[in-house]
């Protein structure tokens, strides 16, 4: 049961004008109570792949199966069992906190009674406490940030898929999020994430995957690779297999 | 120094290159339409002189009156050309509908006599109203020809009756207002002895009302929801709710019927504001006017805000979808606002050339470029419903049914698909990251 794989990404390609990839055959597994992350710098082609997962984006080529279902068949399906936070994203500025948490569990709920039980975990996990009476347009990046990512733990999904959740954060605001996201996984919720900070990164997830110009060029854990590379840190992993990949 | 260079930074945030296309499209599309508007103007008000005369007295002294109107006497006043009919019966209705003539005056038999006895004569005066327009309901010629029959009276009389020294009571009163004019306006087939003008301005209130809500509708409903869609966008609230377990078509259908609802309160707010103001100033207008219009078909019931609604409804819908879809393509507020130029163009041109002519007058290439625009229908709306263009009522509703669906086709498509993501990404912008990323 441990072993079995939750999100399974198939040769997953994204172009946006004909002849330009800008993500091309990713393929990689990610398994129950794992934290996967996609590290690449600007433009690497980490928030297409994570779109062509979350539904938004159709893949020019390829596939993923999110709890088994197909992205590319079953989007609906895939959709019940994945949330989703977009890079910066933000809240409905004149909602309260409260309110945006309500209005999302109804989205996510069956019911009202589970509806009612998502919104008492998400007020549990932000630890907003009264500040959640006020709009989130009087909320600092790292307030929204923890409400957005209460709303995306809330519903249980299969997979949570966070797009650069600790950029723009302050250490304090980004160690509170890690944390947050360590002890889900260990509850058995499995992570995709983003990041183009390859440092913080490694304390954060068990299996990276190493991303540039569009190619997944290496997949593994932060410590099978720093041996593998005989680096320092991912960052130095990182720049070897870019020069590697540049050779061939 | 310092003040310069925030000024220039200023100038080049708000001349960005967007809001110079906008307005090199807006010079252009002014500058075309000037040009037909001059021309439908001039059409009009061609149609509007022409002077058309019955001679039913047929006497010398009618007959010189007719020439006196054809060559004034002043040297100042240009000759005018008299377009002579007979009448074949009395129903004006059908007389000015066979005789394809907005108005006439008729110089009933006995006008001579009248004037030789020292009468005050009777002249008719029919004219046809056919629009709330302001220019159609100008009858200038036939003014003119009044003018000038009184005119040539007053000399008659002035020529055979003062020489001759004294004058009575009742000749005074002939020589003040030589004539009297007996007017009838038609509407369709029905027709009331009140004159056009008065007609025209007793109701001028309520058919000024009904474009202003409209254009207001359209307006706000647009800006509204632009601005929800671009926030949407920009906070990324929109990919949220996209990648979540709710159909894509519940997303949109609500956020339209959320602008609609919002759209109908603006209108109904605006209506009863609105209404107050005109019965307020047509209270001035007397009941028995009031009755003539009623007689004429001319009445603001049940029916006809029925019909107005529904095209007001169906406006206000198109309004929204086109302005989902251009939010689609905003990638920040200030881009927000440029994309609603079209549709304030769209909404002001037909706006304007309704309130001032008869757009289905108009000479062909500009009529039906007026009628593409689906907002001219409603801004018609108030026409076609009074003056029974039931054809023109009708296709416009079926024009408007057709330009929705595919409105709602392309708002489907773009928040059903990629587009919905993809479309922010402007392109100079992408290309700008490219350049960094090759670097
Ligand atoms: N809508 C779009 N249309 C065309 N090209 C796009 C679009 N969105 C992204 N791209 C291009 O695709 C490539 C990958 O972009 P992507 O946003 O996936 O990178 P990323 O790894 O998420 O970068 P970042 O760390 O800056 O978020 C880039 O070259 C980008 O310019
Ligand atoms: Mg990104």
């Amino acid at each position: 049961m441990e072993n079995e794989i939750v999100l399974s990404v198939k040769g997953l390609s994204k172009q946006y004008k004909k002849g330009v990839y800008a993500s091309q055959d990713v393929t990689f597994d990610i398994k129950k109570g794992e934290i996967f992350a996609l590290i690449g710098p600007n433009g690497a082609g980490k928030t297409t792949t994570i779109r062509m997962i979350a539904t938004l984006l159709t893949p020019t080529e390829g596939d993923a199966l999110v709890g088994g279902h197909s992205v590319t068949e079953e989007p609906d399906k895939v959709r019940k069992c994945l949330t989703y936070l977009p890079d910066e994203a933000g809240a409905y500025k004149n909602m309260t906190g409260r309110k945006y948490l309500q209005f999302m569990a109804d989205i996510y709920a069956d019911n009202k009674s589970q509806a009612a039980e998502f919104v008492k975990r998400a007020e549990e996990i932000c630890a907003l406490g009264d500040r959640l009476d006020d709009k989130a347009e009087s909320y600092s990046r790292g307030m929204i940030r923890k409400l957005l990512l209460a709303r995306t733990i809330m519903p249980h999904p299969v997979v949570a898929i966070l797009d650069e959740p600790t950029s723009g954060l302050d250490i304090i605001n980004a160690l509170e999020i890690r944390r947050m996201i360590r002890t889900l996984a260990a509850d058995g919720m499995s992570f995709l994430l983003s990041s183009h900070n390859m440092l913080e990164i490694e304390y954060v997830s068990d299996r990276v995957g190493i991303i540039a110009n569009g190619h997944l060029l290496e997949t593994g854990a932060p410590k099978e690779l720093l041996e593998k590379y005989g680096a320092q840190n991912l960052e130095e992993v990182f720049e070897r297999v870019v020069k590697n990949n540049e050779v061939l | 120094m310092k003040f310069f260079s925030i000024l220039k930074k200023e100038l080049r945030e708000m001349l960005n290159m967007q809001m110079i296309l906008m307005l090199v499209f807006l010079v252009v599309v002014m500058y075309s339409m000037s040009g037909f508007v001059d021309s439908a103007i001039d059409e009009s008000m061609e149609e509007s002189a022409e002077i058309v005369l019955c001679d039913k007295d047929n006497t010398d002294f009618s007959k010189s009156v007719i020439r006196f109107i054809e060559h004034p006497t002043a040297e100042t006043e240009a000759d005018n050309e008299v377009k002579l009919i007979t009448l074949e019966s009395d129903d004006y209705a059908a007389e000015l509908k066979r005789l394809d003539k907005k108005s006439f005056v008729i110089i009933p038999e006995g006008f001579t006599d009248k004037i030789n006895n020292g009468e005050q004569a009777e002249l008719i005066y029919v004219s046809k109203m056919t629009s709330f327009s302001t220019m159609s309901n100008m009858n200038a010629g036939s003014e003119t020809a009044v003018a000038y029959i009184e005119a040539a009276v007053k000399s008659a009389i002035f020529t055979n009756k003062v020489q001759l020294g004294k004058l009575s009571e009742n000749e005074v009163t002939q020589i003040n207002s030589p004539i009297t004019i007996k007017e009838n306006t038609i509407v369709g087939d029905k027709s009331s002895e009140i004159s056009q003008m008065i007609l025209y301005s007793s109701v001028f209130g309520q058919t000024l009302l009904l474009p202003l809500v409209v254009y207001m509708l359209i307006l706000l409903g647009s800006q509204s929801m632009i601005n929800a869609v671009t926030a949407e966008k920009l906070d990324k609230t929109l990919e949220t709710l996209l990648s979540a377990p709710v159909s894509r078509l519940s997303v949109l259908s609500a956020k339209m019927l959320a602008a609609a609802i919002v759209a109908l309160i603006n209108a109904a707010v605006y209506m009863v504001g609105m209404n107050n103001m005109t019965t307020a100033a047509s209270g001035a207008v007397p009941e028995e006017y009031k009755k003539y219009a009623a007689e004429l078909g001319i009445s603001f019931g049940l029916k006809y805000y029925l019909l107005i609604g529904i095209q007001m409804l169906l406006s206000t819908i198109i309004a929204l979808s086109l302005a989902m879809i251009l939010g689609a393509f905003a990638k920040n507020v200030k881009s927000s606002q440029t994309l609603l130029m079209p549709i304030l163009f769209l909404t002001i041109i037909p706006f304007m050339a309704a309130e001032f002519i008869d757009i289905s007058s108009l000479p062909g290439a500009i009529k039906y470029l007026l009628y593409a625009i689906p907002f001219t229908h409603t801004f018609m709306a108030s026409d076609t419903v009074t003056f029974s263009k039931t054809s023109l009522y009708v296709g416009g509703l079926i024009y408007q049914a057709v330009f929705l669906m595919v409105c709602v086709i392309a708002a489907i498509k773009i928040f059903t698909t990629d587009k919905i993501v993809t479309a922010s990404e402007n392109t100079s912008s992408r290309r700008k990251r490219k350049k960094h990323s090759d670097n």
